[in-house]
């Protein structure tokens, strides 16, 4: 039963700090994953006097991805089919050229305005018209969450580490007597500290499992899907990399812990 | 000529400054002795037998061990100076959370040795000090004497330079004396260590030469 307590006592600040840092890397993911998501749901219309070319506009405008050209002759057949006598192909050189533009990423409100004026700025493009979707509020949401994220973040790590610290210590305590028979026959240090880091590694791969799990569920679970109206928040490979990551994360923030704690031992031990 | 195992010159020991416990004390200990440091409670012979094992470091003079220098010994040279000694405690220091076995052990896995080398090693000694079919056991279930034995077999298991030993058998009945006793000098005649003893009174009936230390005033003197 004590030992069960004190494997919980570990176990609890590991799991906060790394549930902490997987939300907050989750959150950052979900909002690159939507951004993506979002890129296809918005348009960005040029008109030109002439041909734009793609290369041409990455020069000046590096998150241009795609331009396809609307064709003009779908608009004026729509418009023949109206009733109005129209000679097409003479229609056809007076209009100018009209391009849908892709981006990398979702851009901002204040992205889009800045990117309509460099667009005007290119030498041949008369006007530029940007559609945005009402995804913006949930977009803002998740920008919200990602900065709280970092500020919860901050204060569960220096509480987590703490409490991390505090355990090990009373370890450190419970098992001096073996460590410091072990120094009086030479064991070297990693050999006198094993016991605790065994008991620290354990304790890790415990916490990061529990957090992987949770999270696992969390993706999984229809409510976060339906609530962004996206399908995969997250792809798998994401969150199998992010478990190993904090695992790696725990083990650090452990075994610095032991080591730190056993080198306060008194020196002439 | 033998060699000196243990060289103190001008030695003075203290936990606190300018409470000196032992003072410039100048001795030698050569290799294969069998040594009894004497002293009344509370003279220093247990402080004087830490220092030996780098526990208490020496306040002024010198402390030489295997040819160690012990007033600024790094924590590296000490554990590997630690490793050519074998130590015995009034109170055992057996780790309880491991079984006899694993207790006796302990040096030869210090030393890097293999496990099958451990257990057979570890297997002699306990039948050299008749706690055969005892290997499982915990300290807890042992009596003083029989923890004492595991403690002897403990400190001859990597076969030691010099034994230390802080009242052997202060606490133990007349037969685990006899067997520890026994134990001290076959390790002196048969393996060449060198036994360093700290006791109240020296057995009468002990059957190698040995050298008397006595401690008075915090003075370590010569006796024979």
């Amino acid at each position: 039963m004590r030992s069960l307590k004190n494997h919980i006592s570990l176990i609890i600040p590991l799991f906060a700090i790394l549930f902490t840092v997987e939300f907050y890397l989750l959150i950052d993911k979900i909002i690159k994953n939507y951004e993506k998501y979002l890129s296809k749901d918005y348009s960005i219309v040029v008109v030109a006097k002439e041909p734009l070319k793609l290369e041409n506009l990455r020069q000046k405008i590096e998150d241009v991805i795609k331009l396809k050209e609307v064709d003009s002759s779908l608009v004026l057949g729509r418009l023949k089919q109206t009733g109005i006598d129209l000679d097409p192909d003479q229609l056809k050189s007076y209009l100018p050229r009209f391009y849908k533009l892709y981006l990398s990423s979702f851009p901002s409100t204040q992205r889009l305005q800045s990117l309509k004026e460099e667009l005007l700025q290119i030498e041949g493009i008369q006007r530029v018209e940007t559609f945005t979707k009402t995804h913006e509020k949930i977009y803002k949401f998740l920008i919200f969450l990602n900065n709280i994220s970092k500020f919860f973040l901050a204060i569960i790590l220096v509480t987590g580490l703490m409490l991390v610290f505090k355990q090990i210590e009373i370890w450190n305590l419970e098992h001096s007597e073996r460590m410091y028979i072990m120094a009086l026959f030479g064991a070297p240090f990693w050999m006198r500290i094993a016991v605790l880091l065994k008991l620290s590694i354990i304790d890790t791969l415990i916490s990061t499992l529990l957090v992987y799990l949770i999270y696992l569920y969390l993706l999984n679970s229809n409510y976060l899907k339906e609530l962004l109206g996206v399908e995969d928040l997250v792809a798998p490979r994401q969150i199998a990399s992010d478990g190993l990551w904090l695992f790696g994360l725990g083990l650090f923030i452990s075994i610095f812990t032991v080591i730190v704690v056993s080198l306060r031992e008194p020196k002439n031990r | 000529m033998a060699k000196k195992v243990i060289v103190a010159k001008d030695l003075v020991l203290s936990y606190k400054k300018n409470v000196p416990i032992i003072k410039n004390s100048t001795f030698s200990i050569t290799s294969g002795s069998f040594v009894f440091i004497t002293g009344a409670s509370g003279s220093g012979k247990s402080t004087l037998l830490r220092s030996f094992y780098g526990e208490l470091r020496p306040r002024s003079g010198s402390l030489h061990v295997g040819g160690i220098l012990l007033n600024d010994i790094k924590p590296s040279k000490l554990s590997f100076l630690r490793k050519y000694l074998g130590i015995i405690f009034q109170d055992y220091k057996l780790i309880k959370e491991w079984n006899v076995k694993k207790n006796v052990m302990l040096p030869l896995l210090i030393a890097g040795y293999s496990k099958d080398v451990c257990e057979a090693q570890t297997k002699r000694l306990l039948k050299h000090v008749r706690l055969e079919g005892k290997e499982e056991y915990y300290p807890v279930e042992l009596s003083g004497g029989e923890q004492q034995r595991v403690a002897m077999a403990r400190a001859l298991a990597h076969n030691p330079v010099i034994i230390l030993a802080d009242e052997p058998t202060g606490n133990l009945d007349d037969y685990s004396s006899r067997v520890i006793w026994g134990l001290l000098e076959g390790a002196n005649e048969q393996l060449g260590s060198t036994v360093v003893v700290v006791t109240h009174s020296i057995p009468k009936d002990l059957n190698v030469p040995y050298r008397h230390l006595h401690i008075e005033n915090g003075v370590v003197y010569e006796i024979s």
